[in-house]
């Protein structure tokens, strides 16, 4: 993440804040073996606005979007492990052959919860 | 109290850029779910440090404050998981720590300066671009600088306080220019963190010469990175801006600035024959 990737999603969250409508946050914690982006490369998932930033698009990013939907509407937190070890000879820009985990986590537009 | 993930992201911003370094933990596992996400940051500006949230339990928030603090006292330290045991079971945080934001200072903002502003940027550099021409340091030509200005090259860096992260490129239109910025850059107290000024080596030892009569010590003038760049036979604009982008990362990362390829010797090790053994 550069200070300029910070700042990006920094605006982001203010806006969705602004806004008053929750979004949700995803990072990657996690990853092993080779992966299209790192460790605290993150994606804002806004129900408005769409995403900003990205965990590595392709297969991987839509189980994370997959659960954004999940986690914005129970406000639970998930960690997805997305796992892009199969398919190596695939003609996906996506396939890398690694696994990364992802915390994604409602952020809250109010006062409730931890967001 | 607990830290909002905006309020966070806002405070790592905040303390970066104002030349502190700060770390925050994210609970991404636990055996309780309902502290995921909850967040603890700790901030450190002029060897003051200060907490801000809470993951809980005293003991839990103590435990983040010391790896925080180890995080921040290594400059290898890497962003990623890591575990605490606690009475109730293992849980694990994400910590990030951001360090002060470096700033690229492009002094002309002729045809050098557009494509280095880029790429500092791209390397997550604060951009400034500095000229006093009016129609030379525009938002038009510079869409990535944070800041643009027109000043006196007598007194470049009135508007821009060098300090340890600032990082210097001479590039103005006039080699005159490039030595009146240069000899306030090697006075500059605290010393900035790099200087690079654009010249072959004939107007580099033309420099020297003026510098050392001007009274300046060999050590400062062994600071400045002039002829400016690593060695990768640039030679348009775009190229040079490579050379000098390449020569900042080496020296921020303490990398040799060779081919990884004769560095790392993957080829030739693969192929190696073993030895055959001669006959006595």
């Amino acid at each position: 993440m550069t200070h300029e990737d910070d700042r990006t999603l920094d605006e982001a969250l203010s806006a969705a804040r602004e806004a008053g409508r929750a979004c949700v946050l995803a990072t990657i914690v996690a990853t092993r073996g080779s992966t299209p982006r790192k460790v605290g490369a993150r994606m804002i998932v806004d129900p408005v606005t769409g995403l900003v930033g990205t965990v590595g698009g392709g297969c991987g990013e839509a189980e994370v979007i997959e659960s954004a939907g999940r986690v914005l509407q129970t406000g639970a937190a998930e960690r997805v492990r997305v796992d892009l070890t199969e398919d190596l000879l695939s003609w996906s820009p996506a396939v890398c052959g690694g696994i990364m985990d992802v915390f994604v986590e409602r952020v809250s537009a109010g006062e409730d919860g931890p967001g | 109290m607990t830290l909002r993930a905006a309020e966070t992201s806002a405070l790592l911003i905040s303390t970066a850029e104002a030349g502190g370094t700060a770390a925050a933990v994210t609970v991404v596992a636990s055996p309780d779910a309902e502290v995921l996400g909850h967040r603890l940051a700790r901030v450190r500006v002029e060897g003051t440090s200060i907490v801000h949230g809470s993951l809980g339990s005293a003991p839990l928030d103590a435990e983040a404050v010391g790896l925080m603090d180890l995080a921040i006292d290594d400059p290898r330290a890497h962003d990623g998981l890591r575990r605490v045991e606690t009475d109730s079971g293992a849980i694990e945080l994400y910590l990030e720590v951001r360090r002060p934001v470096q700033e690229l200072i492009v002094v002309g903002a002729g045809h050098v300066a557009q494509p280095m502003a880029h790429l500092g940027a791209l390397l997550g550099y604060r951009v400034v671009v500095l000229d006093d021409r009016p129609d030379f340091a525009t938002r038009e030509r510079f869409p990535d600088a944070d800041r643009l200005l027109r000043v006196d090259f007598s007194d470049p860096f009135a508007e821009v306080p060098l300090h340890a992260r600032s990082h210097l490129l001479l590039v103005t239109r006039g080699h005159k220019y490039d030595y009146e910025c240069l000899l306030r850059a090697l006075r500059a107290d605290p010393a900035p963190a790099y200087i690079g000024m654009i010249g072959s080596r004939r107007r580099v030892r033309a420099t020297y010469v003026q510098l050392v009569d001007e009274g300046i010590d060999r050590s400062l003038i062994d600071r400045i990175h002039a002829p400016v760049g690593l060695d990768i036979g640039a030679e348009t604009p775009e190229e040079i801006a490579v050379a000098v982008a390449a020569e900042l990362v080496m020296l921020s990362r303490g990398g040799t600035g060779r081919s990884l390829k004769d560095v790392e010797r993957v080829s030739e090790r693969f192929f190696k024959v073993p030895d055959e053994e001669t006959p006595g």
